[in-house]
């Protein structure tokens, strides 16, 4: 097992260089951040003050190597609009973001877990075809679109917050929370529920359940110890990825209901070519995946014996 | 991009003890049909047509396509056309979706851009399919190294939170739908990659692989005449559905101004006019149709594909 | 539990497990399905009862049925009992069917890899069994679960006991759920196909191992399968089913040398033999096995029958007496499959 650990963290590493790597050089691509643009007049000396400030000057491979140092000291770095540190800004949106993500999480686990076994329990009841209706539409129905009539709607009403709003606006975040948390719930919620539903479903079909059943046990012990350790296997690798996913900012959502997340910040970003924001976020969004597609392999051979020893 | 839709695990009908064979006896009453020899596509075919639901969305795909195609000639307007005087004029007679910020007519432009969007969402498809098959199969073929390189490179695209790949990509090319379609590319293979290389992972160790191995078949020759024809089954399925998720991703990078130039009457464009820059109650129509399109198309596509996936594989229901 | 089997005082004690006249019918699309149509036997005490027959042919359900583990929408069950030392079973609520399964009736089944919970350590699932039906500690019931590895021959039972299914052999995966069932002492266990997924060697321990816990503890055994070598030597009683009723049945003796039914017939000849000097042509019986949901009218088996004539026709025949005690067969030319056994035998 430890082996397996050991060889999962290196795979890592290696994907998060890679990955911050191949953002770098995209960035440096993607020009100079301050030359004049538009209306955006850079005399200039100015210009190259500017560049000698923020290390540009230097070779690539020396500014990559540069910002791989700073980040193991935990600098990242000034944001070149406001002259902020980056990490004080990431400091602050990184709690909403996680915020969201974990009531987001909240609700759609249960939700769809729930669901699912119902709808394994009661096959081809009304509950079933519910549920298959359900999910079918929360899948088709793109999570953009959802937010939007969401917006559209229903905020501002009740005890939602309105959108759009000025910054100098402050909502308590239960309130906030809500609207983005709901809207990224319920694709997830759809595919945990179909998820659980089949692995259920396939369970309730093993010998080892008729083998649970001929011991005498009932039917809830049955269905809440044998069946579902076995069927929540897939769901929770889901899960697992699905919050490495949010984690990295769920930028379509976050920009609708003008949640002031990770992902709403990156998106200013980018509008403002304000690369070493969009250098930290990106970073800590890959690290985060890969960090927690890592803990889901782990998890899921805690979970399988079968695949522990292989 | 958003998480890749697991394969629906829905289990085979209620057991039924024993399967009616062939009766052995005159007296037997005749269960089934008497044995006709049926080609395989006229059986896919007939259990496609019984779902209604992928009936109806291939229905509508095929309007969207004729649509798309007809558009220079059926399109009312001009889509560009604008009418300052006549800016957010409600649906009527002659303006069938009403009028936008700019007074252009919002059905010729919601036609310009079902013509962009389809566009994008098939030139998407059949890149990432393309290059993500040939790779996935190499990597769930050859294994080991091809395998490993494959499949970190996958991690890596996966790893970066969904479209900000494609924005990057975009901004480096500049706007238009050549850029976004590509991005999108780049962005989508990996998925296909995955989904062909699991497929030759688990068929490359069945039972008549290896049965042709040992008569002496070649690898290419076991590929593509054993393998490829059962592996291909869920990635032609997910191609339809990867339609459906390009034409998202566009419109979520226009919403984002990202991607077509401002003033194309680009879906998500419209979208963000409706929400963001219009301001005044009563112009929901604006964001309204919009929306309802991406939402139509992704909803036929989706139908679509769950037909074809039932009719493919009934078993698997 | 008392039973009027224990204060009758006059003609033979009710039997431990009997089964009257059951029929076991399912609602299908493809119509109805018989899969037990009418088919009465019993066991007792320390007996070794061998139900054999096709896939297909009903010997699964029966047993299946007598632990209550058959749905009942679809299943129905238009006539017949089954009958623990004089209760019924089938009229039983199911809470009270629930407490007899794995106490007083318990069951092993074909493949024990796919039978035991792979998530769950061997020694957890045996003492579950135990905690189920005994009301007794963890503690104790880790212990019992640890002696009755023992009891089954798996060497180290304390490791074992930690270990996962799939860690176990094949082997011992049997006897873990041998000890499973046997747990809490029941009186009457079923075995469907126990050997079936074992190498051949493996099939033999296991059926020794069987034969031993049987006489130390006095069980009726009630082995279901469709080999009749495993059964030649293990077995007290045969019964020969065929599309879901019993064709024949008689004491091992005289099924295996005193075949009377064709189909009994038609199972031996295909068998292989060691024991015969001359090299005999094996004769498999030709078509298959029919549909339960669409029986041939008359014997069932008259279409793959090499005695089969028009007497076979109108009525399905009823099981008579052929011999002995008990030996019974429901075939209309048991005379000629005398004769013809007789004259295979002389070879």
């Amino acid at each position: 097992m430890g082996k397996f650990v050991i060889r999962r963290l290196a795979q890592a590493i290696m994907v998060v260089i890679a990955a911050t790597l191949l953002l770098f050089i995209g960035l440096f691509v993607l020009g100079d951040p301050f030359a004049s643009t538009g209306d955006k007049v850079v005399p200039p000396e100015t210009q190259e003050i500017l560049r000698e400030k923020f290390g540009l000057d230097q070779s690539l491979p020396m500014q990559y190597l540069t910002y791989l140092g700073n980040l193991f000291t935990g600098d990242l770095g000034i944001d070149f609009n406001q002259r902020r540190e980056v990490s004080s800004m990431i400091g602050d949106a990184l709690p909403a973001t996680a915020r969201l993500a974990l009531v987001a999480i909240i609700i759609d686990v249960f939700i769809g877990v729930v669901a699912g076994i119902v709808a394994a329990i009661f096959r081809y009841s009304f509950w079933d075809v519910l549920v298959t209706i359900l999910t079918t539409l929360a899948i088709g129905i793109p999570t953009f679109v959802i937010g939007i009539w969401l917006r559209q709607t229903v905020s501002g009403v009740w005890i939602f917050p309105g959108v759009p709003r000025s910054f100098t606006e402050v909502v308590p975040w239960y309130q906030e929370v809500l609207l983005p948390a709901f809207t990224l719930a319920i694709v997830d919620a759809a595919f945990i529920a179909r998820l659980m539903r089949g692995s259920m479903l396939e369970v309730l079909r093993t010998d080892y359940i008729r083998t649970a059943r001929a011991k005498g046990l009932g039917e809830r012990t049955v269905i809440l110890k044998h069946a579902f350790r076995n069927s929540i296997i897939p769901v929770v690798t889901y899960v697992g990825i699905s919050i490495g996913i949010l984690m990295g900012g769920a930028l379509i959502t976050e920009t609708l209901f003008q949640y002031n997340g990770v992902g709403f910040l990156l998106v200013k970003s980018i509008g403002q070519n304000n690369n070493p924001v969009i250098m930290a976020i990106v970073t800590f969004a890959v690290l985060i995946y890969v960090l927690l597609s890592m803990v889901v392999d782990i998890l899921y051979a805690y979970l399988d014996p079968r695949i522990r020893l292989s | 991009m958003t998480t890749t839709p697991e394969p629906d695990l829905s289990m085979p009908a209620q057991a039924v003890l024993v399967e009616p064979p062939d009766s052995s006896t005159p007296e037997a009453p005749t269960l089934q049909d008497p044995h006709k020899k049926r080609s395989q596509f006229a059986d896919i075919w007939r259990r496609f047509r019984r779902n209604k639901l992928a009936m109806g969305g291939m229905v509508v795909v095929a309007i969207m396509v004729v649509l798309a195609i007809l558009q220079p000639l059926i399109s009312p307007f001009d889509p560009y056309d604008q009418n300052l005087l006549n800016t957010l004029q409600p649906p009527d007679a002659d303006h069938w979706f009403g009028t936008d910020i700019l007074g252009r007519d919002l059905f010729s432009g919601m036609l310009y851009g079902l013509k962009l969007a389809l566009i994008v969402g098939v030139s998407t498809m059949l890149g990432s399919m393309i290059i993500g098959t040939t790779l996935g199969a190499i990597a769930g073929y050859r294994g080991r190294f091809s395998d490993g390189l494959i499949m970190r490179t996958t991690d890596i695209f996966l790893a970066f939170p969904a479209l900000i790949g494609a924005i990057l990509i975009v901004r480096t090319f500049g706007s238009g739908v050549a850029p976004v379609a590509i991005a999108l590319i780049v962005l989508g293979w990996p998925t296909a990659a995955r989904l062909m290389r699991g497929q030759m992972l688990s068929l490359r160790e069945s039972e008549y692989v290896e049965a042709a191995r040992s008569i002496g078949a070649s690898d290419t020759r076991i590929v593509m005449r054993h393998i490829l024809p059962n592996a291909i089954q869920p990635v032609f399925i997910y191609s339809f559905t990867s339609i459906g998720v390009a034409v998202v991703a566009m419109a979520s990078l226009a919403y984002l101004g990202v991607g077509v130039p401002p003033d194309t009457p680009e879906w998500g464009r419209l979208i963000n006019q409706g929400i963001e820059q219009v301001q005044v109650p009563g112009k929901d129509f604006l964001w309204m149709f919009p929306s309802g399109a991406i939402c139509l198309t992704t909803l036929s596509f989706a139908f679509v594909a769950d037909g074809l996936r039932d009719a493919l594989d009934p078993k698997l229901r | 539990m008392s039973s009027a089997a224990e204060i009758d005082l006059e003609g033979p004690p009710a039997p431990l497990l009997e089964v009257r006249d059951l029929r076991v019918h399912f609602k299908t699309d493809y119509g109805v399905v018989k899969a037990v149509d009418g088919v009465s036997w019993h066991v007792n005490e320390g007996e070794t009862l061998a139900i054999v027959g096709e896939s297909g042919s009903g010997k699964s359900v029966s047993a299946m049925t007598i632990l209550g583990l058959v749905p009942s929408p679809p299943a129905t069950f238009p006539s017949g009992d089954i009958m623990l030392r004089g209760r019924s079973l089938l009229k039983m609520p199911e809470k009270q069917q629930r407490k007899l399964r794995g106490s007083q009736i318990a069951m092993i089944f074909q493949d024990p890899l796919t039978a035991l919970n792979p998530v769950f350590k061997v020694g957890d699932q045996i003492a579950e069994m135990v905690r189920v039906h005994q009301d007794v500690s963890k503690h104790s019931a880790k212990k019992r679960a640890l002696d009755l590895l023992g009891e089954v021959g798996i060497p180290n039972p304390a490791v074992r006991i930690n270990q996962y299914p799939h860690e176990f052999s094949g082997g011992m995966r049997q006897r873990a759920m041998i000890a499973m069932a046997l747990a809490n002492d029941p009186h009457v266990l079923l075995a469907d196909e126990p050997t079936t997924a074992l190498d051949v060697t493996v099939q033999a321990q296991i059926m020794a191992l069987l034969e031993k816990l049987q006489e130390d503890r006095n069980t009726a055994i009630v082995l279901i399968t469709h080999d009749l070598g495993v059964v030649a030597s293990h077995a007290d009683r045969i019964n020969v089913m065929y599309a879901g009723k019993i064709v024949e049945t008689g004491t091992a003796d005289e099924i295996f040398y005193e075949p009377r039914h064709a189909y009994t017939f038609g199972l031996l000849s295909s068998l292989p033999r060691m024991d015969k000097s001359r090299q005999e042509r094996l004769v498999p019986i030709k078509g298959l096995p029919p549909s339960l949901a669409a029986v041939p009218r008359g014997c069932a088996f008259h279409p793959r029958c090499a005695f089969a004539t028009d007497a076979c026709l109108p009525q399905v025949p009823e099981l008579v007496s052929v011999g002995g005690n008990g030996h019974q067969a429901a075939c209309v030319h048991s005379d000629r499959v005398a004769m013809a056994h007789e004259e295979r035998a002389s070879l």
